[in-house]
């Protein structure tokens, strides 16, 4: 079944496109080496470039494919191999929430391509464009947004496709698997700036190394329980805290 | 058995990896406009992601071979520590993963 392009894509105001594709370009340089960086691990695990290529356009998602890449070349079980990537993947379920009312009156094939195409650049910058706008959901925030999700998916697959055949390249006992945990940290860095996210990483980091001998891997899932009921916990401490004060 | 050529295991994986892609992206734009994000179910997903990318981190990093590996001879632990350091500076992932992989490859070969 063929679905015509008009069916896939919005009305687009072609000037705010443009926009969108200038406001993005400064930050190629960093999208491209996200890319380079998740391709070179990806071959390096061991993944075979026709398998590297099927990943990276269908999935879709530099920090859920690195963070399942040491779960699949150990052969995990698909489950937590598939909830690892949902739990990495739930702040999307924040950007969906957030910025819903400028798609929200698309027809659902629309909403799909856009919500697909909806990573954490291009919804970073859209919610500041128009954070304060008065109508949500016009060619001009479909425009920018597509300028923004096509400039931003082009670069980092083309990226990824430039890791894929440099990392056939790199001698495999350098550790270079160690780039990919490197990679992540300067993802996990920024969601961490406060207190109880803090608190919750460090029980999640110490549960995983502690629980590391549990079959499956389940010792990951405990981790992030015990590390996200940390955090909520921390959070509600926080506001008593505030409150009496 | 390398699993990276069992084909059978990949396209399920990466099956699953889509949807997990698509369900949380799509989420709340293919949700109809009566359902909300409850605030409680909120705070939790903004810490799930932090989590979930620190145990990744953590058992790469601070295991081996299912056993945990809190050595001074960790050299993966001494280039993390370097790195964040770097990263929390500069907020550059070239520069994170350069200077990582660096302290990283002089203990390696020297230490």
């Amino acid at each position: 079944m063929m679905v015509g392009m008009s069916k896939l894509l919005p009305p687009i105001d072609h000037a705010a496109y443009r926009e969108g594709i200038g406001v993005m370009m400064p930050l190629g340089p960093a999208i491209a080496v996200w890319g380079v960086v998740t391709g070179v691990a990806m071959v390096n695990a061991g993944l075979s470039i026709p398998a590297a290529l099927l990943m990276t356009f269908t999935v879709f998602a530099g920090s859920a494919q690195l963070a399942t890449m040491p779960l699949l070349a150990t052969g995990a079980p698909l489950p937590i191999v598939w909830v690892t990537a949902l739990l990495v993947n739930l702040r999307f379920v924040i950007f969906a929430a957030a910025s819903r009312r400028s798609f929200m009156h698309l027809p659902w094939r629309q909403r799909l391509l856009a919500s697909y195409l909806n990573g954490d650049l291009g919804f970073a910058l859209f919610s500041r464009r128009f954070a304060n706008a008065e109508e949500h959901g016009n060619p001009e925030q479909w425009g920018y947004f597509y300028g923004l999700a096509v400039f931003n998916w082009i670069v980092w697959q083309a990226g990824s496709v430039i890791g894929f055949m440099v990392g056939g390249l790199l001698p495999s006992d350098w550790g270079f698997e160690l780039a990919a945990y490197l990679a992540l940290l300067a993802v996990l860095i920024p969601m961490v700036q406060r207190m109880p996210a803090i608190a919750g990483v460090i029980s999640t980091a110490a549960v995983a190394v502690a629980a590391v001998r549990l079959p499956m891997r389940l010792g990951l899932l405990l981790a992030v329980l015990v590390g996200v009921t940390v955090a909520l916990l921390g959070e509600a401490w926080r506001d008593r805290h505030a409150s009496h004060s | 058995m390398n699993h990276f050529h069992d084909w059978g295991y990949l396209l399920a994986a990466f099956a699953g990896l889509t949807v997990a892609t698509v369900v949380t992206r799509g989420s709340f734009f293919m949700l109809p406009a009566r359902y909300a994000l409850p605030a409680q179910v909120e705070r939790a997903l903004r810490y799930a992601p932090a989590c979930a990318l620190t145990a990744i981190v953590a058992q790469g990093v601070l295991t081996k071979n299912h056993e945990p590996n809190l050595t001074v001879h960790n050299y993966q632990l001494w280039a993390l520590l370097a790195a964040a350091a770097t990263f929390i500076k500069t907020r550059n992932m070239i520069a994170t993963i350069s200077v990582g992989m660096a302290v990283f490859t002089v203990l390696r070969v020297w230490a």
